[in-house]
């Protein structure tokens, strides 16, 4: 138990979690606006047509009206934005947090419920814990480190429970049947057709999907920084490839997973590059001390 | 480097830990107990269950549209950003809109909210195409099925044959 919470606490560079912060916060807009743009519809659609959710009655959230549905849309816009800028993180974290959880009431209340946005939600969640960040920070916090955590943790819980749900529901004998064909004739792009006339094909990839899902726990293992960037590369190249076959991208989850990447080399990557160009005394004998003046700043 | 950089390591408090450990693990059980026994409507913490039904390997594979006739005569299938439900949707409600089709007048007043600009709808179908399977290979034959129907003119329901 005991080191399980230190597993969990284990101090993580504080510059990685503030560029994974931006980046999650500056994907709100492109989600709402762009990628998921079929949320905002439902300020169109009757709200007899609303099927609440339970947390929708236990916290008594509002009816889903175009005024409800617009202005929590624009209002998680412009928070998260601001969120961005890395100012009051506690406060304007805490706001994108349950702004975008209402928003998801609003998704996922007309009678279908995606799965794609769990560790989206669990880092939104655990983002504004961890106070005042900033990419050029030089520490490790164990806040940070708990933050990013969670959202790895809710990353491989997507895989390892989608499997469970598949044997709940689907039985064991999920793998032997002929869901992805289903997926294919009701979404099948030009990549995918072809797989149609290969029944077998689709089994196998059946099994294969399965077993990755149940062993998912494994990548929490990838200990080198190496080994994170391949994990990252090996999950996004199998969700591009859902994408090319059905358009299905779990985009949020996506955007999750990249808490696993080292981000805090890019910093370094940056001031290699100011070095290389001479920069004015910066690399003459005291490479760290001007440029990371933030970087002691306590976190709570 | 690497001393500078310890130097300036922030850790938890005692408290801070707990209440952090505390938080993981209860939404850690949460999460769990939706997967075993929730359903769909405990979002977030329902089942992942995208994909998770096994279908059959010579069960047919339904698809289902909305077609739809406009005031000015012409007929086709509506898409799902006219009718502000994706066709998941759609088929989540399925048996309410079955038991009564008058509902579907809810989906004509959104079209016109999406598309001020075009006729409105006059006549509206669920229909369900479906493919046939034969060992888990498709065989290019089909049928489609009017679940629902509701037309502008007459709101009593209608029955489908």
């Amino acid at each position: 138990m005991r080191r399980l919470g230190r597993w969990w606490t284990e101090p993580l560079p504080m510059a990685r979690f503030a560029v994974f912060r931006v980046v999650v916060y500056l994907f709100i807009p492109v989600d709402v606006l762009l990628t998921t743009p079929w949320v905002a519809w439902h300020a169109d659609v009757p709200t007899e047509l609303y099927q609440p959710l339970v947390v929708g009655g236990l916290l008594n959230l509002p009816l889903p009206t175009r005024l409800v549905v617009l202005g929590v849309q624009w209002a998680l816009i412009v928070t998260a934005l601001l969120a961005a800028t890395g100012r009051s993180p506690r406060l304007l974290g805490a706001l994108v947090f349950l702004l975008y959880f209402e928003w998801m009431v609003i998704a996922m209340s007309y009678g279908k419920v995606d799965h794609d946005r769990f560790a989206f939600l669990v880092a939104l969640a655990v983002l504004p814990t961890v106070g005042v960040a900033r990419w050029r920070d030089r520490g490790r916090s164990e806040a940070a480190g708990w933050a990013l955590r969670c959202v790895q943790v809710a990353v491989v819980l997507t895989y390892f429970f989608a499997a469970w749900a598949k044997v709940r529901f689907g039985g064991w004998d999920w793998v032997t049947g002929a869901t992805l064909t289903r997926a294919v004739i009701r979404r099948g792009t030009m990549w995918a057709d072809w797989t149609l006339d290969v029944p077998n094909l689709l089994v196998g990839a059946q099994w294969l999907l399965l077993g990755f899902e149940l062993l998912s726990p494994l990548i929490l293992l990838a200990r080198s920084d190496r080994a994170r960037v391949a994990v990252v590369a090996f999950l996004l190249g199998f969700h591009l490839m859902t994408y090319a076959a059905i358009t299905i991208i779990f985009l949020p989850h996506v955007v999750a997973l990249l808490s696993m990447l080292p981000w805090e080399r890019l910093r370094r990557v940056t001031e290699d590059s100011a070095e290389d160009s001479g920069d004015a005394g910066a690399a003459s004998g005291t490479p760290s001390s001007p440029v990371s003046a933030p970087g002691g700043r306590p976190d709570r | 480097m690497r001393v500078a950089a310890t130097d300036r390591d922030t850790t938890l408090g005692t408290t801070g830990r707990a209440v952090r450990l505390l938080a993981a693990a209860v939404v850690l059980v949460l999460a769990t107990a939706g997967t075993v026994w929730g359903q769909d409507s405990a979002f977030p913490f329902g089942p992942f269950r995208m994909y998770s039904t096994r279908s059959g390997t010579d069960v047919p594979v339904n698809s289902t549209r909305i077609d739809a006739i406009t005031a000015a005569g012409v007929r086709g299938p509506i898409a799902d950003a006219d009718t502000g439900l994706r066709r998941a949707e759609i088929e989540g409600q399925l048996p309410r809109l079955i038991a009564d089709p008058s509902l579907l007048e809810l989906i004509a007043q959104s079209y016109v909210r999406r598309n001020p600009d075009r006729p409105p709808l006059i006549r509206i179908e669920i229909v369900v195409r479906r493919y046939e399977l034969r060992a888990g290979a498709a065989t290019g034959q089909y049928s489609d099925t009017v679940l629902a129907a509701w037309d502008a003119d007459d709101t009593t329901p209608e029955p489908v044959p």
